[in-house]
């Protein structure tokens, strides 16, 4: 077969021989084994019987006798002592031959191989697989962000027309406050809403050629609902449309409030005010409170250290209780004085380290003297910011000032 | 007794070996140890009244560059192809072999294993794969060679069709 001398095809022979632990099995066409030698035991072969079904005992030869096709080979065969085996069968007149060649070693090796090469391929397409899940995650993050920045956009625009619309009504409520007057007797105000719109509102108007009406109020809370009842309180007040009511008697036109803006029907809304009525002829004020501070009178020139006294009056803020009854009081103002008509928030100040502002101490600061062309009340509000350490305060900052 | 030679094929990593350690041996491990060449087990499954040894041929997985050996599929009698749930090329590749056994030894009884379902979270076929297998008129089965589920039945249901 080859072209070389008869010894070295020995030597080859033997080299596989004594390389590959051969072994040899012979079945004959009715499966049985005829013959077995060679290494059998290497294998785990020993305990073969002859003269008995082959693919009984050799289940890898199932299916494959007779041979179809001559010689043939299983590559790499698992054998039963542990060994891997390439197995040759070659086709013999009526007989089949089965030579086992050992491959344990090039099977050890190729498998330590195709163990890395398969592991790394293994850890790579796991890797892929999450960076795919990493991209996806990505995007849905990418695209929730932007429904977010639109979101938050949409939001913008919004309370940037809120703001606006905020601002419009804030303009709208410091249009319906009277002007200032000088004659026959001072009455000027100052008025700053916190940064929400604020519940605060007052005026004055004469009621007849006699009587000059002031008030003041604040509606519980901030914002628009405040206002929009603030102003229709004040501009019920200012057109007299209480029916039935003097509107020179306070503790009348307290109880006829009470009676319109029971805070079942204000959507929880209520207020607190104090209404006076100055008697010009006679100097005689009469007023009456609902649950309002009281104001302040200051008797002596305002260029002096004047003499405060308070104007308390007893009665529970408007809308609270439908039998609710106001108590008249009344004193006479005799010039020079300044009465000063305020809110809670003229007084009601915190400080930077929490605490709040005494009423004494924001009564004496009323009391001091005034320098020639400073403004009173401006100097008041100045005042509240020291206080409050801050040019923003937290309420409504309203106080009316009647200079007799 | 009868015998019937039953080919595991699927790419590389599918489970086949546990699939044959699960049915055989009744153990798993999660070590992954890949197959070079062929193993060779047997079990012996009873269908209706007839004992049948299942002759299993645990062979190295496809892995696109070797290829199937062709030499081991000759005398098979049914053959299971495992599909790792968790791979989803894998079913492609189950798909090609079950076109080239059909080539080599024509139509012999064959089931697909949607291997490694007890890995829920990391499930990469989509449900209706193996609805379109169903519909091609193919048998397929869940099976998890960690917890057991549908190895026996995988088995058994292939037997059932090799004998009748």
């Amino acid at each position: 077969m080859l072209d070389i001398p008869d010894r070295i095809s020995e030597w080859l022979l033997f080299l596989v021989k004594s390389q590959r632990s051969i072994a040899h099995l012979l079945i004959n066409n009715e499966l049985v084994l005829i013959k077995a030698g060679g290494e059998l035991e290497y294998y785990g072969l020993a305990d073969l019987k002859l003269q008995h079904s082959a693919s009984d005992q050799l289940p890898f030869l199932e299916g494959l006798l007779p041979l179809a096709e001559t010689p043939f080979l299983l590559e790499s065969v698992g054998m039963p002592g542990g060994s891997v085996a390439d197995v040759h069968l070659f086709a013999d007149e009526d007989m089949t031959w089965v030579v086992l060649l050992d491959v344990t070693v090039e099977h050890d090796h190729a498998r330590k191989i195709q163990q890395k090469a398969y592991d790394m391929t293994l850890l790579s397409q796991r890797e892929a697989r999450l960076i795919a899940k990493l991209d996806a995650a990505h995007k849905e993050l990418t695209l929730t962000h932007r429904d977010l920045a639109e979101s938050r956009d949409e939001l913008l625009r919004i309370h940037n027309r809120l703001q606006q619309e905020l601002h419009d009504a804030e303009r709208y409520v410091l249009a319906l406050l009277p002007a200032p007057v000088a004659e026959p007797f001072a009455v000027e105000w100052l008025f700053v809403p916190s940064t929400e719109l604020g519940g605060d509102s007052f005026g004055y108007h004469w009621i007849d050629g006699e009587h000059f009406a002031l008030y003041l109020l604040d509606v519980c809370g901030h914002g628009v609902g405040s206002a929009l009842l603030s102003i229709t309180v004040t501009n019920t007040l200012r057109s007299g449309a209480l029916q039935n009511t003097d509107f020179r008697i306070p503790e009348a036109v307290l109880g006829s409030l009470n009676q319109a803006f029971q805070m079942e029907s204000q959507d929880g809304l209520y207020f607190t005010i104090w209404y006076g009525v100055y008697h010009r002829p006679t100097g005689r004020l009469r007023y009456a409170s609902a649950g309002h501070p009281p104001p302040i009178l200051v008797s002596g020139a305002r260029e002096q250290r004047g003499k405060a006294k308070s104007l308390p009056a007893v009665g529970c803020p408007v809308g609270f209780l439908p039998v609710a009854t106001y108590e008249r009081k009344e004193c006479t103002l005799a010039g020079p004085a300044r009465l000063f008509v305020f809110s809670d928030g003229a007084y009601e100040i915190i400080r930077p380290d929490g605490t709040i502002l005494e009423f004494e101490a924001f009564e004496e600061v009323l009391t001091r003297a005034v320098p020639e062309g400073a403004s009173e009340l401006e100097e008041l509000l100045q005042f509240a910011q020291d206080v409050h350490g801050s040019q923003d305060l937290d309420d409504d900052f309203s106080i009316v000032k009647m200079t007799i | 007794m009868l015998q019937k030679k039953v080919c595991l094929l699927g790419g590389f990593g599918v489970g086949k070996t546990s699939l044959v350690r699960r049915y055989v041996q009744s153990i798993f491990s999660d070590a992954y140890l890949t197959t070079v060449g062929v193993k060779i087990e047997k079990r012996m499954v009873s269908v209706g009244a007839a004992e049948v040894a299942l002759i299993l041929w645990d062979i190295a997985g496809e892995d696109g560059v070797t290829g199937i050996r062709t030499s081991y599929l000759r005398g098979a009698a049914g053959y299971l192809l495992v599909v790792d749930v968790t791979r989803g090329e894998t079913l492609e590749v189950a798909k090609s072999i079950q076109a080239l056994v059909t080539s080599e030894i024509g139509s012999v009884p064959f089931l697909f294993l949607f291997n490694k379902t007890d890995l829920k979270e990391d499930w990469d076929l989509p449900e209706q794969s193996l609805e379109d297998l169903k519909d091609a008129g193919h048998e397929v089965l869940r099976t998890s060679a960690k917890t057991g589920e549908g190895v026996e039945e995988a088995f058994q249901a292939l037997a059932k069709r090799m004998v009748s």
